[in-house]
């Protein structure tokens, strides 16, 4: 039997993604592009799981807070605790699940706007946290230096290291593509329906029997868990962690990031972080006048693609069969 | 501790968080009549600044002349803005936010690139100070709380008892239901986004000679404006100056006993521990 066509689309679409970030290191092994790649690699987990939160109609404007939380974990853990990253790494994952449950309990009994401002109030609250107080764990004002770099991983009959850009660039991948399969998997499932279903309208789905609170927090944890895997790698690939890297300045690039790629699928978030990684990289030619234009494009970006650039092939493709003269005007025209 | 200090220290709170409620009566009347979060609400801050700046410190107009002239500067401003890009986000709160947030990136920029992004300091238009008891207050932070608060009052009777004002409440309601009666409602929403604006330029013209001028300038007071709403309830100006006066009371009384650090992580913990009672604000309807 042949899957459906929504099931093609995830298929194709995580193949495309399997393919082109593990062959990147085949086409270039410059240390610029490979920093690039690999920042675009670890904001993709951020944006997909953001997007699995905003597919539920919530925009957390804490998801930078749960990569600190598992970076410090991490970080923690490895340098006071003497743990492995690879244990790290998971526990990294699951102490931010961890304060993902109380904090989304509380957050997520109210809706739209406020969520939004009560998610920023936690997010500065944890800022200022990391910043201001035990400073003998967290570093104070001058943050975390000297993190090591994980540590080998003894497979057997070989020995992985990861001390090279591309070694860590590897890692990242594979994070990126364990993460995607889930996110991927979680959309096309019922959940992934029910999460639309709430976000067009949460009290109609309420009348039909759908436990909305438990659906929100359910992603919310989830996409927590995943930003705490991102915060290990974060912190033993740059080796220095600071309170502003998990401030609002970064998370509202997730957002943009999301936003405008689209938020209606779940490869939106791959388009627009790739695509708008590459453009403000391209900006960096015209100095002062940087983040001008780019403030432009989000602005003309918004106006005219207000569904997200995923939402371009198809509007082209409507607008090609609505084209003067076409053989199948009027017929099988979706609005 | 004595009773003076504490006094004093409200005091001080109240003069800066009255300023903010300026800002953040803008921010919730935008969001009331568009439905629209604008990020990019400290910047119009800044513009007021600049304008009191190049007003009062380079050209040397008297000081009130030039407080009105940066409110109808960044009225204009906010006009054009709501012309250009808003209007056509009438209730898409998340399309809205990037806009304002790339909106807050190109103002910013921009007033680094034509201003300079050094600190200009504008001079104090009063100097001397009041006693009274134990207690002392500069004339400057004096009339700063007397202007903030006529400004208040006259939003609040323009809104109250005008026929643009109630028309402005009506579409706040229900913008379909005050079409229905007649409403302009291109022509409130534009009003209502300048006077927003406007509130925020005279915000950012009477803090200037107190702090100095900077392209980040609006960055604290779009934060301080955030809490308030949350606290007093989004689209309630009752709820905003409240809102302002808790704020004032905890960061002030706060500042006896904490460093800054800890002052402000007191104004977020209020935010959180309002909505927790009350998921809505004080005053927020649902």
């Amino acid at each position: 039997m042949l899957p459906s066509p929504a099931l093609r689309r995830a298929l194709t679409g995580y193949g495309l993604l399997a393919v082109a970030s593990l062959g990147l290191p085949l086409v270039t092994r410059d240390s610029y592009y490979v920093d690039v790649a690999t920042t675009i690699l670890m904001n993709l987990v951020l944006t997909m799981s953001l997007r699995l939160e905003m597919s539920t109609g919530q925009l957390n404007m804490a998801h930078i807070s749960f990569l600190g939380i598992g970076a410090y974990a991490s970080t923690l853990l490895v340098m006071r605790g003497g743990y492995s990253f690879w244990v790290t790494l998971w526990l990294a994952g699951l102490a931010a699940a961890a304060f993902a449950v109380p904090i989304g309990s509380l957050a997520l009994r109210v809706t739209g706007p406020y969520y939004f401002l009560i998610s920023f109030a936690f997010s500065e609250v944890v800022r200022l946290i990391f910043n201001n107080f035990f400073v003998g764990w967290f570093g104070g004002p001058s943050g975390l230096v000297q993190i090591p770099k994980p540590d080998p991983l003894r497979l057997p009959g070989v020995e992985l290291t990861f001390v090279s850009k591309v070694e860590l660039y590897y890692l990242m991948a594979v994070l990126l593509l364990l993460a995607a399969a889930v996110l991927v998997r979680v959309d096309y499932s019922r959940f992934g329906l029910l999460a639309n279903a709430i976000r067009q309208g949460d009290l109609l789905a309420e009348t039909l029997g759908v436990w909305v609170f438990r659906y929100k927090l359910t992603a919310f944890v989830l996409g927590s868990f995943m930003a705490g895997l991102a915060g290990a790698f974060f912190a033993h690939s740059h080796q220095v962690l600071h309170s502003s890297d998990f401030g609002l300045e970064p998370m509202v690039l997730l957002v943009v990031f999301t936003v405008i790629g689209g938020t209606g699928s779940v490869w939106g978030p791959v388009v627009g972080t790739v695509t708008l990684t590459i453009v403000s990289e391209f900006m960096r030619e015209f100095h002062y006048y940087e983040i001008l234009l780019y403030g432009g494009v989000l602005i003309l970006a918004m106006l005219l693609v207000p569904e997200g650039l995923i939402s371009v092939p198809g509007r082209l493709a409507r607008l090609w069969r609505r084209r003067p003269g076409a053989e199948t005007m009027g017929v099988g025209v979706a609005p | 501790m004595p009773i003076e200090l504490l006094v004093q220290a409200l005091l001080n709170g109240f003069a800066l968080a009255l300023v903010y409620v300026l800002v953040a009566l803008g921010l919730t009347l935008i969001f009331s009549i568009l439905e629209i979060i604008n990020f990019a609400h400290g910047e119009f801050y800044m513009l007021g600044g600049y304008a009191t700046y190049f007003g009062f410190a380079l050209f040397g107009l008297p000081y009130f002349p030039t407080l009105l002239l940066a409110i109808v500067v960044v009225g204009l401003a906010g006009v054009v803005a709501e012309r250009l890009i808003f209007r056509h986000l009438r209730g898409k709160t998340l399309n809205a936010f990037i806009v304002s947030l790339g909106l807050l990136w190109v103002l910013q920029s921009a007033a680094q690139l034509s201003f300079g992004v050094l600190d200009k300091s504008v001079p104090s238009a009063f100097s001397g100070i009041i006693r009274a008891g134990g207690i002392i207050i500069s004339v400057e932070r004096f009339v700063v709380v007397l202007a903030a608060v006529g400004l208040i009052a006259v939003l609040y009777a323009f809104l109250q008892w005008s026929r643009v004002g109630r028309a402005m409440r009506a579409v706040a309601q229900d913008a379909d239901g005050a079409a229905l009666q007649g409403v302009n409602i291109e022509f409130v929403s534009m009003l209502g986004f300048a006077i927003g604006c406007a509130l925020a330029g005279a915000a950012g013209g009477l803090l200037a000679p107190v702090f100095a001028v900077s392209p980040p300038m609006g960055a604290l007071p779009v934060v301080k404006a955030f809490i308030i709403i949350i606290v007093g309830g989004m689209g309630s100006l009752p709820g905003a100056v409240l809102g302002g006066l808790l704020l004032g009371t905890v960061e002030g009384i706060g500042s006896l006993f904490f460093g800054s650090a800890a002052v402000n992580v007191l104004g977020f913990l209020m935010v959180i521990a309002v909505l927790l009672v009350r998921p809505r604000g004080l005053f927020g309807v649902a």
